[in-house]
């Protein structure tokens, strides 16, 4: 589909507010202060990907949730995986060094995390435009960036050439960064857009 | 002097001895890689998924048969032979499960077996097959020797 500037700034405005509960929630369950940037809206054909995430097989630890409902999309957030470590850490309140490729319980910790933040996420999404939300379990890969994200561009096998979504990169300290990406599915863009009378 | 080739998603690109190729982080996609071991020439596609029939068109190297297709003739000009050409794969996985739900589209499962049909159709062997399980793989093509390095980061390293 085309988009318009117009489109694309309402699309960033949707980042903005969504992206914005997300960080709150993220700050409040790691009591610390989380800043987040302007969030950009990327429409990149697939090849170009690697230049928005970074290095495709830089080991991160993805979590990964579907929206479903009306307008249903997927929402990823992505941290190296030492931030990740450093924010379950922070979780159990304990200095004790956590192994997130073999550990159970920080694997679910953060899972929850994720559940946590898409949930802040979609409510904004939901006071927004007035679509409801449902999101699934969240699932997690702690592997290399570019292999989780194709297993998530592809699950529905995706058929458009270009990739869209909104992309915030949240950071905290110390050593905490990771970026949320939210990609509408085919159709649920213009159906967001409707909703909000654009 | 060597030079690494880097294959986008959706993506293929061809090269002549001492390049290499490399497709980083692998998911349920699979890299195709193809050579001619006596013209020391070949190249690698990066497929998404198994068949561009029924799609939206749009870009051919993101579906195994279409990318195939493209790769071989691009091969081909070089002075490649078909007869001499010999291929190796990997990729595949299935990245995430979600409990509860058997996942009824395995992506990775089905881009591999298109991509093994479509290499028996054009009668090029494949002699290295490396798909499947739940993890990333990253890989460099040699061309010229037609090593395939598979690179992961906990299920080890080789050299195929």
């Amino acid at each position: 589909m085309e988009i318009t500037q117009f489109q694309l700034d309402a699309l960033r405005e949707i980042g903005n507010i969504g992206s914005g509960h997300a960080a709150t929630a993220l700050s409040t369950l790691l009591q610390r202060r989380i800043d987040m940037s302007v969030p950009k809206v990327w429409a990149v054909p697939f090849e170009q990907v690697s230049g928005i995430v970074g290095q495709l097989d830089m080991p991160q630890a993805t979590i990964y949730v579907k929206a479903e409902g009306e307008a249903p999309g997927k929402a990823v957030f992505f941290f190296p995986v030492e931030s990740a470590e450093i924010m379950v850490q922070a979780l159990f309140g304990s200095d004790k060094p956590v192994d997130l490729y073999t550990d159970e319980m920080a694997q679910s910790a953060l899972k929850e995390v994720g559940n946590i933040l898409v949930s802040s996420f979609l409510i904004a999404l939901t006071q927004f435009s007035g679509i409801s939300f449902q999101p699934s379990v969240p699932a997690l890969a702690v592997d290399m960036i570019g292999a989780s994200l194709d297993a998530i561009f592809l699950e529905e096998g995706m058929l458009e050439d270009t990739v869209l979504f909104i992309d915030t990169q949240l950071t905290g300290l110390p050593k905490i960064e990771g970026q949320f990406i939210f990609l509408p599915d085919e159709g649920s863009l213009k159906k967001m857009l409707e909703a909000m009378g654009l | 002097m060597s030079v690494v080739i880097s294959v986008g998603m959706a993506d293929f690109k061809t090269a002549k001895s001492p390049d290499l190729l490399l497709t980083a982080g692998l998911g349920s996609c699979i890299g195709i890689c193809i050579h001619d071991p006596f013209l020391k020439v070949g190249g690698m596609a990066h497929i998404m998924l198994p068949t561009a029939s029924g799609s939206l068109g749009g870009n051919p190297a993101k579906y195994a048969d279409t990318a195939l297709e493209l790769l071989l003739k691009e091969i081909a000009e070089m002075g490649a032979n078909r007869t001499r050409l010999r291929a190796k794969i990997a990729g595949g996985a299935q990245m995430f499960s979600f409990p509860g739900k058997p996942p009824i589209l395995k992506i990775g499962d089905r881009n591999a077996e298109a991509v093994q049909q479509e290499l028996k159709k054009r009668g090029i062997p494949l002699l290295v097959t490396d798909v499947g399980g739940s993890f990333g793989r990253t890989i460099h093509f040699d061309v010229g020797t037609g090593e395939l390095r598979i690179r992961t980061i906990n299920h080890g390293e080789k050299v195929v």
